[in-house]
């Protein structure tokens, strides 16, 4: 059974959200600010978090960099404001996805599945890919760059293992939110985008000039070996 | 109409430049018409009494050399005359003995007028200016009472009169020129002087579609100053006052989320446990699912105008197939509206890749059909077209077209339908009551977001037609979307909803989806 954190102020919020996650057959904690939180991590480790944004103290953004510091657990962030700079701060911060309230439990709970998931692995590709001097163990769940481990979030993992299986190919945002993702057609191109900036920061020499992660405009991403 | 209503009517008609150069041109026309006629008069005054002087002066000469040869000697006369030293052009007449002599057949006694040869025979020199044979002339007459005789000299003063034609044409043209000259400097001091009335009427424009940043820029000039602080001074209020209520709206809608939040959970965990209840009880639990559900997409909405609202909209472009989108919008309504609606897709649509923010086109097709769904029986179809080429020839637009079951839409309702809250004629025609009153405005706003256009038809067959225009790449075609500050609402609406334009290009083959 998985085990499910909340993190968010308004008692009212928490309570129904621990209702309907529970009702969603996840065992649920919750905290009401980021201080608790990262107490609590401290201790145990679950297996997705959710951050509301705004909290009162060390905010939604804070607590979640604060998390990533030590853990590559999953992180959903939760925004009453979904303008966009405050879901793509938060992907900054190091979210794997969000959810904009007022949400329906049901999505919320397809969300948390998605991230729970394992990568796919496809029977017909090879379970180890090299390029430069990263090598990533599908399997193994490992990402090194010369020799060292690269700690990357089970997003950040999927996202470059889809990638490098088709490697050389461009593979659209829309494919990389299905199968990175488990959205359909509508997802938000911008959870692409952030993780593969983020991505770039761990595999590339320089980040800002991309030699394997590349940008094809208009088209989505592709990884040249 | 009286004269100076007439006068009123002609000076506003002209408008301020065109009035401001033809004054410096009147000026310069009076100016110069004065100045001519000084110089002319001037000129005519000094060059004839030079002349004058100098044909009274050689007349007396000529007389008294007459007398003196009369009084010595009575030699042939004629040549006497001859002999004279004569200016060119001047004549001698002599009246001597009752006989009148004459160095030239042009003139005689018969040239003279009366008045001079009156005056002369009385004993007095006299000189007179008359017309003869079509010329001016000048007579000096000059008594010679020891000789008992009359000398004339007549002198011509066609040479003087063509003199100040000449001076005349010169001055004519001049004041043509300092007409000209006036003008131009009219035209040029008046665009000169209402040039900053254009910065303030660009920057007017600029705030009504939308620039509400957009400011003044005085310069150093002080009479400015004053007018375009107080200009700047409005442009700010406006501003805040917007901006203020934009927030408001904004801050409700975000306040609401929480507790709906709260609910929404709540209502899930009761539809979960819904057995459980007791039949009255789950048809309460109906009733505040589905009023929960509209309340919720209320104030998305509500939101999202607000967003509109404070120009904080931003496009979130991505490359896709029209035609798919189309689709997927269409199973993301309401199934009652539209998940089964044919779309006929036009084969050149069919291979058009379209950028836009999906999640807004979603918006608009869903709106469109749930439109339809709502108030006019459903949809009948769906169709997606290329736009009219541009000028190279090249589709550069994408037209989805929704067309329903319903009784169309009246001309008059056409644009209105596009307000927020607008209910209208169709008020009455409300089926079910749970619309949230802000979908076709929200339509209207995605639209125009893309730079793009929407507008209502009467669909062959019957039935209203709603058509979507996109440009297939928003930034592409030199249309962005508005910056920060920019205001999504009253104005521009009318630039977004257009009346129809001519029959888009019919599909030839069609795909049932």
């Amino acid at each position: 059974m998985s085990h499910v954190l909340i993190i968010e102020d308004d008692e009212r919020i928490r309570a129904s959200m621990r209702l309907a996650l529970e009702d969603e057959g996840y065992t649920v904690s919750d905290v009401e600010s980021g201080e608790e939180a990262l107490a609590a991590l401290e201790g145990s480790t679950p297996d997705v978090v959710l951050i509301d944004l705004m909290l009162p103290g060390i905010d939604g953004f804070e607590t979640c960099r604060r998390v990533r510091r030590t853990s590559t657990v999953p992180v959903i962030v939760v925004t009453a404001r979904s303008d966009t700079h405050d879901v793509v701060a938060g992907l900054e911060a190091g979210a794997d996805d969000y959810v904009t309230k007022p949400f329906v439990a049901k999505e919320l709970a397809a969300r948390i599945r998605a991230l729970l998931r394992r990568a796919r692995p496809d029977d017909e590709s090879p379970s180890t890919f090299t390029f430069g001097d990263v090598a990533v163990e599908r399997d193994a769940g490992v990402v090194t760059r010369a020799g060292e481990e690269v700690h990357c979030t089970r997003t950040e993992f999927r996202l470059l293992c889809e990638l490098a299986e088709n490697a050389g190919r461009v593979l659209s945002r829309e494919h990389l939110l299905e199968r990175v993702w488990g959205y359909d057609y509508f997802g938000d191109g911008r959870l692409v985008d952030v993780h593969v900036r983020r991505l770039r920061t761990k595999v590339e020499p320089d980040p800002a000039a991309p030699q394997f992660i590349l940008t094809v405009r208009g088209m989505g991403y592709k990884l040249v070996v | 109409m009286t004269p100076p209503r007439r006068g009123r009517r002609l000076r506003n008609r002209l408008g301020l430049r065109a009035r401001v150069t033809a004054a410096f041109a009147v000026g310069a026309l009076a100016l110069s018409c004065v100045m001519a006629g000084i110089t002319y008069f001037a000129a005519r005054q000094s060059i004839l009494a030079e002349r004058q002087a100098t044909a009274q002066h050689q007349a007396f000469v000529n007389a008294s050399l007459v007398e003196r040869s009369l009084r010595s000697s009575r030699s042939d006369l004629t040549q006497l005359l001859e002999s004279v030293d004569t200016l060119p052009g001047s004549r001698s007449v002599l009246h001597t003995g009752g006989q009148w002599y004459a160095t030239s057949i042009s003139v005689s006694e018969r040239t003279l007028p009366l008045a001079l040869r009156a005056t002369v025979s009385g004993g007095s020199a006299a000189t007179q200016r008359f017309v003869a044979s079509g010329a001016p002339q000048f007579a000096v007459g000059v008594p010679l009472p020891s000789v008992k005789s009359q000398y004339f000299e007549v002198f011509s003063l066609a040479e003087v009169a063509s003199t100040l034609r000449t001076l005349a044409a010169a001055l004519g043209a001049a004041a043509l020129v300092t007409v000209v000259g006036g003008a131009a400097l009219g035209r040029w001091a008046s665009r000169r002087t209402l040039r900053p009335l254009a910065g303030v009427t660009d920057a007017a424009v600029a705030i009504a579609e939308g620039g509400l940043g957009t400011r003044v820029d005085a310069g150093d000039d002080a009479d400015l100053q004053a007018l375009a602080s107080a200009f700047n001074r409005m442009a700010t209020n406006l501003q805040q006052r917007i901006e203020r209520e934009a927030r408001f709206t904004s801050d409700v809608s975000h306040e609401l989320r929480s507790p709906l939040t709260t609910l929404s959970a709540s209502v899930a965990v009761l539809q979960a446990h819904r057995d459980e209840l007791e039949p009255r009880a789950q048809r309460a639990l109906s009733l505040l699912d589905a009023d929960l559900d509209r309340f919720r997409r209320m104030v998305d909405d509500l939101l999202e105008i607000s967003r509109f609202d404070a120009g904080s909209a931003e496009l979130a472009l991505d490359d896709v197939d029209p035609v798919e989108l189309v689709r997927h919008a269409l199973a993301g309504a309401s199934p009652a509206a539209g998940a089964d609606v044919p779309v006929d897709v036009d084969p050149r649509a069919a291979a058009l890749r379209l950028r836009v923010d999906k999640r807004r086109f979603e918006r608009v097709v869903a709106n469109l059909v749930d439109n339809a769904a709502r108030y006019a029986g459903g949809v009948r179809r769906v169709l997606v077209l290329p736009g009219r080429p541009g000028g190279d020839g090249r589709v550069g637009s994408v037209r989805v077209v929704v067309e329903d079951n319903g009784p169309g839409i009246p001309p008059s309702e056409r644009d209105r339908l596009f307000e927020r809250f607008y209910r209208g004629e169709l008020a009455g025609r409300r089926a079910t009551g749970d619309g949230t009153g802000l979908g076709l405005s929200l339509v209207a706003e995605h639209v125009r977001l893309h730079g793009g256009s929407v507008w209502i038809e009467d669909a062959p067959g019957g039935g209203a037609r709603f058509v979507v225009e996109l440009p297939l790449d928003p930034e592409g075609s030199g249309r962005r979307a508005p910056s920060d500050g920019a205001l999504g609402t009253t104005g521009p609406l009318a630039a977004v909803v257009r009346p129809p334009s001519p029959e888009p290009p019919r599909p030839r083959g069609t795909v049932a989806s």
